[in-house]
């Protein structure tokens, strides 16, 4: 039983890192889901995996030990939370780079040291060359407040 | 128990009721100074409950709330002795800079979409993170905090933001949930989540390989919630994302809040295992004091560079708890408190600095020294604090990691105390670029400048003019760290301080037979009267 489950919980947080170093933003949320639901597998195979021990007090027997199903289910919850604000996060995220690869994001760490437009590795351009240029030019003409474009507004 | 000692052994609890409190208050629609008091009050009733701790603490007191009133192993505690009230009134005093930061500075999108809802409820988290006192709430307390972080890091949703924001929640979702996993493998091998129940039955088995693994884990996931070197890349792109109050909070607060889960595993809980892990993290320090050093040579933007030097300062302190012996650990302790209130007045500056300017950039634009003498001023304290060059507290904090790295004297010691000193040498002449190309020099009038009122450069004031109080009170610091640097190391305290003198006992898995015994005669006229 327990090495049915090892082996199950193996495929699923394996899918779940090859998921998660897709570049495709959705496939990295499915990619977390599917590494939290193996890691709840792994909680309960952890304590003890044991068909003859009921959860209920009104039946005999040992009883299941109700902590590692009470640590699933608040990491259930949590997860559900987080999944879901990944989720919006995402599609916000689709909406403003216009491109559901990461690599649309584009790095400002890559910038130039001087700000003034070069980059810092001018021979490795990203294939889609980020907003980067238009970023410094927004960064210049900047005031206190930085430019916000309220969640309702279209871009 | 009598109302003096109810009150005592709630204390723990205050100090993350009353931001969560007024977290609550601040989503209901109020005008905007009926939030900002509120806030303000809540973060400075925090500051004042931390406060009363760290006093209530000081003669080597555990304080223990039990809630619900279940004992200690079996239901949640939450725990106030040395270090976690140290480490709450740092947070309190950070989130209160913050509040007062937002405050004057407003935002109308980001406070509409409650920023200071947000804000209070990450306060919460952070609080609850430094006094819990149980695996699996660490984990909860974890997710509080990095959900509000999470929603702050993108609200405003600037392209920037978003881009950094979803990096920052896709590698502390990873992290999170290798802390998961760990909670429970620790669970299947030891049998508890309570610290100190843990730290009981780690000292029965002695040193074992599988707790052993148990505390590298941790150590890994609380590398990556506090920024060091290779699991730290998110941080230098999403800080500088943020809007200027909030990412003083983070940079200051947020990696410590990894760094203070470091201290507590290797020490409290896993003591007789913690030379494995202790090796990894001074390898990681080394490196990541480096890395953070030349990152912020490498940078010309004013948050870019301080995010760099939050890295080296993470890095730092692992060095110190990677070495092991008493002195660094005591070291340790005293370099968080100068750590987080140099970053904070970096952080409050650079706000200040990039407002007057109307850039982030630190290049081209000279002679700020002319408009801002005493803002120079403060940065450059603060500056010399973060590279450990004297008079300042970084060098006294430094001198004490550097003295015990070299006392300890491993190979692997000698190779941290070299990076170390090399990272200090590099930081120092990063931070003095920023200073030459922003302060120095004459002042170039074709560029605009933005006006700042005085009550805006007041929290970088008051700031700097705590790091200048630092090294005043350099002698109760290290008393107080030595105290906790004992209390930490001394396992037994500890454990009879939240499960109390006798033994625990773990009552026998009921079987079921009594139980139906019991419930057969009640059962059986109900199920006649109802067939």
């Amino acid at each position: 039983m327990s090495s049915l489950f090892a082996i199950i919980i193996g495929i699923l947080i394996a899918a779940g890192v090859f998921l998660l170093l897709s570049r495709t933003i959705v496939r990295v949320v499915i990619g977390l889901s599917f590494i939290s639901y193996g890691i709840h597998l792994l909680i309960l195979t952890v304590a003890g995996l044991n068909q003859s021990s009921p959860p209920l007090l009104t039946l005999p027997g040992p009883y299941a030990d109700p902590l590692p199903q009470s640590l699933i289910l608040t990491s259930i919850v949590i997860g559900f939370a987080t999944t879901a604000l990944l989720l919006t996060v995402a599609l916000r995220a689709y909406q403003v780079a216009g491109h559901h690869d990461v690599e649309a994001f584009g790095d400002n760490l890559a910038r130039g040291a001087h700000g003034k437009g070069e980059r810092a590795d001018p021979e490795h351009q990203s294939p889609d060359a980020p907003e980067w240029t238009e970023n410094v030019s927004e960064l210049r003409a900047s005031t206190s407040v930085p430019p916000i474009s309220t969640p309702g507004e279209q871009p | 128990m009598n109302e003096a000692g109810i009150l005592v052994s709630s204390l723990p609890l205050a100090p993350l009721l009353a931001p969560l409190a007024a977290g609550l208050l601040c989503l209901l629609p109020a005008r905007r100074h009926l939030r900002v008091g509120a806030a303000l009050i809540a973060t400075l009733l925090t500051c004042i409950f931390s406060a009363l701790l760290v006093a209530a603490t000081a003669d080597g007191s555990v304080l223990v709330s039990q809630l619900g009133g279940w004992q200690a192993p079996f239901g949640i505690v939450l725990t106030a002795d040395r270090l976690s009230a140290y480490m709450s009134l740092l947070g309190g005093i950070v989130g209160l800079f913050t509040v007062w930061m937002m405050a004057v500075s407003p935002d109308p999108v980001r406070e509409k979409y409650h920023a200071f809802a947000l804000t209070l409820f990450l306060i919460t988290g952070v609080e609850l993170s430094f006094l819990t006192g149980d695996l699996f709430n660490l984990f909860v307390a974890f997710e509080v905090m990095l959900v509000a972080s999470y929603a702050l890091s993108v609200l405003g949703s600037t392209r920037e933001q978003l881009r950094e924001g979803f990096r920052y929640i896709v590698m502390n979702l990873a992290a999170s949930s290798l802390l998961v996993v760990t909670c429970g493998l620790t669970y299947g091998v030891l049998g508890t989540l309570n610290y100190a129940h843990l730290a009981q039955r780690s000292l029965e088995l002695g040193p074992t390989p599988s707790v052993a693994v148990l505390g590298v884990l941790l150590m890994i996931v609380f590398a990556a919630k506090g920024a060091l070197f290779p699991l730290g890349f998110w941080l230098p792109g999403t800080y500088p994302a943020l809007p200027q109050a909030t990412s003083a909070f983070f940079a200051a607060i947020l990696t410590k809040v990894g760094v203070y889960a470091l201290i507590r595993i290797l020490t409290t809980v896993f003591q007789l295992d913690s030379s494995l892990p202790q090796q990894f993290l001074l390898i990681l320090g080394a490196f990541s004091m480096l890395f953070g050093a030349l990152g912020a040579l490498s940078q010309r933007e004013w948050r870019r560079v301080l995010s760099f030097t939050v890295m080296g300062s993470v890095g730092y302190l692992a060095f110190g708890l990677g070495i092991g012996t008493p002195e660094a650990l005591r070291a340790a302790l005293m370099y968080v408190a100068v750590s987080v209130l140099s970053t904070l007045a970096l952080f409050l500056i650079a706000a200040v600095a990039e407002r007057v300017s109307g850039t982030s950039l630190t290049r081209n634009r000279r002679g700020f020294i002319e408009h801002l003498p005493l803002l120079a001023a403060c940065f450059l304290l603060c500056a010399l604090t973060a590279s450990g060059t004297p008079p300042t507290a970084g060098f006294i904090g430094k001198y004490a990691l550097i003295r015990a790295g070299i006392l300890q004297g491993s190979p692997l010691a000698w190779v941290a105390v070299v990076s170390a000193l090399l990272a200090s040498l590099i930081t120092l002449y990063a931070m003095l670029t920023v200073w030459r190309d922003f302060f120095w020099g004459k002042a170039n009038r074709q560029q605009p400048l933005f006006p700042v009122s005085l009550s805006q450069r007041l929290p970088a004031y008051t700031a700097s003019a705590l790091v200048l109080g630092l090294p005043f009170i350099a002698g109760p610091l290290f008393a107080h760290a030595q105290a906790t640097m004992l209390e930490l190391r001394d396992q037994q305290h500890y454990i009879r301080s939240v499960l109390g003198k006798d033994p625990v006992v773990i009552p026998e898995p009921p079987t079921g037979t009594d139980v139906q015994k019991k419930e057969a005669p009640k059962s059986a006229p109900q199920e006649g009267e109802s067939h």
